[in-house]
């Protein structure tokens, strides 16, 4: 395991902010299967690593784009447990009013620019604030996050041909789960992910994306560079999502194996390999981390109930916000 | 155009014609020639539609239109004597009295007259009779139905006895002041049934009554409305809806400037000539204080109703469902008078709005229900009456429901609620049990 | 008062607002040294530089997604789309991310953008670039929609664009550009939402968008000469729209006539008309005629492509029946 970090308080918070995830997501699966929240959602467990080692990398000034399985992204770029329920399930308090939902839940006084519903659709915009900072004179990162599955939308192209001529400051961060939707990524992209960017004339890594501290090493140093103009830059990050392409996808035998789920969560679980690190490192006791997560855990029950006791947005809501003022 | 085939001795009958295979039936669109009047060989005679087209059927002999006993709208099975040719005009005698017979005197009684129910109206479609040759009858009932080119309505008898004569038949336009029907003191012995074409009153107006100029040359397919200029078909006056609503506010008659043969349609052009034609109007105008208004229902729910009330509840009284249904809508209990072909049946309605609890009764009633379901009237505008006046026609597959009264029976919105109750209950009673 | 035409009219409205607020910027197809093939941005690049006046690779979804990132962040770009029939490539980025993203983030998000683009027949440029696209872009909800008439408008409409908070689409017709009006030296604004009577008139009302509210002008002054007056209406913004004024003068006029270039199906013209039908219908003394383009793609050959489109005579022709009181379009 790499060791980019030696700060004892950096290790636990990136722990915490995954275990924050992990019992975010666990609960949202809990509100879906008892029928308690609206529509449904995509889950993120299993790529925590990805989010939280990428976000710790970043200032608060720093923007992100995040995706449809955009919950991750929200909780490590700052998010509290009671705003994102309230916004999942349709609450006045949510952080999008309840007007977004699961899928365009983002904390946006931290930087979020907003989950994408739209497949590859943020690619644009989180190019723009990059672009909009470099003509400012602002040193702020954009991070773009999005699936393998995106990789196959024209947008992107385009956009990084931009972000390359103009040496923006913006990374491409490309969740490779394996499975765009129902679909082994080895079927809809051909050739390499990364000589996709390189062709560019962008500079491309690719990670193991279970690996919390090898994403935010490279995170960091890669951020560090874009904020002195030397982007932009292209992660590929190795990682799994545990659950179907949405909650309602249980039935997944046809496109892959219960015996390669089991090996991904028992063997590369990024939680568990940190957790063993933390304390084969000292740096952490099997008794603090279980009070850790114990106390995230009743965290994550007061905030449902507090959502579920939560107001609906007033009738008189449903055509404000059409325009800004 | 068809050929009529005809068959018999003497006078040629007239039947309805075979248009297509597998047809059993059709309908008499309008008859292009009144009773009594000359046909020559070739002209056409009736428009029959079936379920495939609709055509003309000419004369196939020369004489005189005679024993016409299919009215328009109706559906006549195909090989059916509807009419026939005759030599003599005089021949168009009802069955009861001998054929060769000459004209026999009338009865003694009240004449009865084609009113004039509006200005520069010189004539009266009798639509139907509402009552049946000799029948007795009240000053109330309803003797027949006449329609002008502005409106529809039922003619009361006004006097009691017996309806002795009738002068006109059913189709024919008649001239206003000209008589009808008589109304004797004692029943008649031989009550007598002659067309209008036969009246000798008039005797300018041989062979043919003289009809309002007709504004285009060619043969008139609906005589029935023939003397309103370019009606659209549904028999809505064509107008814009600031023209209407100008009307509305000042309390004026569209159909005035249908009846100046003013061509439609209309706009607040002609809204001086509206005003100048209203206030030239002897009359009072009731209909201004009068509310009128129609709903639709898509479907009949009340034939399978009635069906079903009688199975299951024994309500074999569909005319008490009827005014039970009417009764509830008024939501209070009241009298409901179900009138049909000129006979009045009085309902009690009770509060409880049960069904099953409507009685006959001798109360003076609360509202008229008038059902026309079973005529080929489509459209009526009668004006009030002494009590409002509930008028269920046929419409489509549905039925429509017309609602006329004056505003000091009714308030608008009391009216809209009947109005809509009403219809809601007939084209789904169910509603009714909820 | 000066003459200047619809081009220089645009161009000092953008060069106004750059030297008035340094978040504004530009992007777009050869925006820069070029000043746009129509030259509307001549100059530009000289006063400003190439970092507030970018010319982009041709990839129109692309910078239109960088300007909505940008306006989400705290600029406010102005995005030059060549023609107007480039909308269909830019679609998800216009509609599903721009139009949205203040509702979806619950009001937290704000973009601050101006797409400028064109409509426009008869300039012989066949099916692919002479479509008029308003009301596909109308039809989405948080778009603001501009149609500048002339030059007057067309510099008050753009600089209250650019200081909008909210994604605005101004359509130029590219047939304008050289046209002169009278535009005052000061500064000034034109809201959005207020309609401007270019002419009273008391018979009938003529609502035209853009080009079309020349066409209502020539025409207004055919009717003149028959005796038949007409009021010419401008909406000016057809989102928003000033339902008020258009819905007055029909009442005092009881007709009109709604064209605009687009097609005429599911059109502008169909929107307003039926907004008039549904306000104002116990005022009408005729059927509100729509006058748009034919439902054909835009044929090359001009021909037949002058067929496609309104003229004041046609528009006069329509005119004189509605005051006549004929039946248009009778039901059979």
């Amino acid at each position: 395991m790499a060791k980019a970090k030696t700060n004892t308080e950096d290790y636990l918070q990136m722990y915490r902010q995954m275990v924050r995830i992990r019992t975010f997501e666990d609960t949202a699966n809990q509100l879906y299967l008892s029928a308690k929240m609206p529509g449904l959602t995509h889950m993120y467990s299993g790529e925590e690593a990805v989010a939280v080692g990428i976000c710790e990398a970043l200032r608060d000034s720093d923007h992100i784009t995040s995706t449809h399985r955009g919950h991750g992204h929200c909780v490590a770029k700052g998010a509290e447990f009671k705003q994102m329920f309230c916004e999942l399930l349709g609450k006045a308090e949510g952080y999008c009013r309840g007007k977004g939902g699961s899928m365009h839940i983002a904390d946006q006084s931290h930087g979020n620019l907003g989950a994408n519903a739209i497949v590859g659709g943020s690619m644009g915009i989180a190019t723009g604030s990059a672009l909009r900072a470099k003509l400012q004179g602002r040193d702020d990162v954009t991070v773009c996050f999005f699936g393998d599955g995106a990789t196959a939308q024209g947008l992107m192209y385009e956009v990084m041909n931009m972000a390359a001529l103009w040496k923006l400051p913006v990374i491409y961060a490309c969740e490779n789960n394996g499975y765009s939707e129902y679909t082994k990524t080895e079927e809809i992209a051909a050739g390499s992910i990364t000589a996709r960017a390189e062709a560019f004339g962008i500079e491309a890594h690719q990670v193991d994306g279970q690996d919390v501290l090898a994403v935010n090493a490279l995170a960091a140093k890669l951020v560090a560079r874009a904020r002195k103009g030397e982007g932009p830059f292209f992660i590929e990050l190795m990682t799994y999502r545990y659950h179907g392409h949405h909650v309602g996808d249980i039935n997944r035998e046809y496109y892959r194996s219960k015996a390669e789920e089991k090996d991904w969560r028992e063997n590369r679980d990024p939680i568990i390999r940190f957790r063993a690190h933390l304390v084969a490192e000292g740096i952490a006791s099997e008794e603090d981390l279980d009070a850790l997560n114990a106390q995230i855990a009743a965290d994550a029950a007061e905030a449902v109930a507090y959502a579920e006791a939560a107001a609906y947005p007033p009738a008189e809501e449903v055509d404000m916000h059409v325009f800004a003022a | 155009m068809l050929r009529n085939e005809t068959s018999g001795f003497g006078a040629h009958e007239v039947t309805m014609p075979q248009l297509g295979m597998a047809q059993d039936a059709g309908k008499i669109v309008s008859w292009l020639k009144r009773p009594g009047e000359k046909v020559a060989k070739g002209d056409p005679l009736f428009e029959v539609e079936t379920d495939k087209a609709t055509m003309e059927v000419e004369a196939q002999a020369s004489g005189y239109l005679t024993h016409v006993s299919a009215a328009q709208g109706e559906d006549v099975p195909v090989g059916q004597v509807i009419a026939r040719i005759s030599e003599s005009a005089d021949e168009d005698t009802p069955s009861p009295a001998p054929p060769s017979a000459p004209a026999k005197a009338l009865p003694e009684g009240k004449q009865i007259t084609m009113p004039q129910l509006g200005m520069a109206q010189d004539s009266g479609v009798l639509v139907t009779w509402l009552v049946e040759l000799g029948a007795q009858i009240g000053p109330d009932d309803l003797l027949f139905e006449v329609e002008t080119d502005k409106a529809t309505m039922d003619v009361p008898a006004g006097v009691s006895g017996w309806l002795a004569a009738t002068l006109a038949q059913a189709g024919e336009d008649v001239p206003v002041g000209q008589a009808v029907a008589v109304i004797s003191a004692e029943k008649p012995e031989n009550p007598v049934a002659r067309a209008a074409a036969l009246a000798p009153s008039k005797p300018e107006r041989k062979p043919e009554p003289e009809l309002k100029p007709e504004p285009k040359a060619k043969p008139s397919p609906a005589p029935a409305v023939a003397a309103a200029p370019a009606v659209a078909a549904s028999g809505r006056i064509l107008a814009s809806p600031k023209l209407r609503r100008a009307a509305q506010l000042d309390g004026l008659d569209l159909a005035r400037l249908v009846a100046a043969g003013q061509p439609q349609p209309y706009h607040m052009r002609d809204l001086t000539q509206l005003q100048q034609l209203s206030s030239a109007a002897t009359a009072p105008a009731p209909a201004a204080t009068a509310l009128r208004m129609q709903a639709e229902c898509a479907q009949d729910g009340f034939a399978e109703f009635a069906d079903w009330a009688t199975d299951t509840m024994g309500l074999t009284d569909s005319d008490a469902l009827l005014a039970g249904l009417a009764g509830a809508s008024l939501g209070r209990g009241a009298t409901i008078a179900v009138a049909r072909f000129g006979q009045r049946r009085l309902y009690a309605v009770p509060q409880t709005r049960r069904l099953s609890e409507v009685a006959k009764t001798d109360a003076a009633p609360d509202l008229l229900l008038r059902d026309l379901r079973a005529t080929p009237l489509r459209h009526v505008a009668i004006g009030a009456e002494d009590v409002p006046v509930l008028t269920v026609t046929a419409h489509g597959a549905g039925l429509a429901v017309t609602l006329e009264c004056s505003a000091a029976q009714m308030g608008a919105e009391d009216a809209l609620a009947l109005v809509s109750e009403f219809a809601g209950r007939l084209s789904d009673p169910r509603r009714h049990l909820l | 008062m000066r003459e200047i035409t619809l081009s220089q009219a645009v161009n000092e409205a953008i060069a106004e607002e750059m030297r008035r607020d340094p978040t504004v910027f530009l992007m777009g197809e050869d925006v820069a040294e070029a000043g746009t093939p129509f030259k509307v941005l001549a100059g530009l690049v000289e006063e400003f530089g190439t970092d507030r006046v970018i010319d982009t690779p041709i990839s129109e979804p692309g910078f239109m997604g960088m300007a909505v990132g940008a306006a989400m962040t705290g600029a406010r770009p102005i995005v030059d789309l060549m023609f107007g029939d480039f909308i269909f490539l830019i679609m998800d980025q216009l509609c599903n991310q721009a139009a949205k993203t203040h509702y979806m983030s619950g009001g937290k998000l704000t973009v601050p953008l101006v797409l400028r683009t064109n409509l426009g027949a008869t300039r012989r440029s066949a099916a692919q670039h002479s479509q008029s696209l308003q009301a596909l872009v109308a039809h989405i909800p948080g778009l603001k929609v501009a149609m500048p008439s002339s030059a007057y408008e067309a510099k008050g409409l753009m600089k209250t664009a650019i200081r909008d908070n909210n994604p605005v689409v101004i359509f130029e017709d590219k047939l304008m550009y050289q046209d002169k009006a009278p535009v005052p030296e000061e500064e000034y604004l034109i809201p959005f939402g207020v309609a401007n009577v270019k002419r009273e008139g008391r018979d009938i009302t003529l609502i035209g968008t853009s080009s079309m509210v020349q066409v209502a002008e020539k025409a207004a002054e055919i009717l003149a000469r028959e005796g038949i007056s007409a009021e010419v209406i401008d909406p000016r913004t057809i989102v928003p729209l000033d339902e008020k004024t258009l819905i007055e003068s029909v009442k005092k006029t009881s007709r009109a006539i709604v064209i605009d270039e687009g097609h005429q199906s599911y059109g502008v013209t169909a929107e307003i008309a039926s907004r008039l039908n549904e306000k104002a219908f116990y005022h009408l003394d005729a059927p509100v005629l729509r006058m748009g383009a034919m439902d054909v793609p835009v044929p090359f050959s001009p021909a037949l492509e002058d067929l496609t489109v309104p003229t004041p005579e046609a528009v006069a022709e329509k005119a004189r029946m509605l005051c006549a009181g004929e039946m248009i379009h009778a039901a059979e």
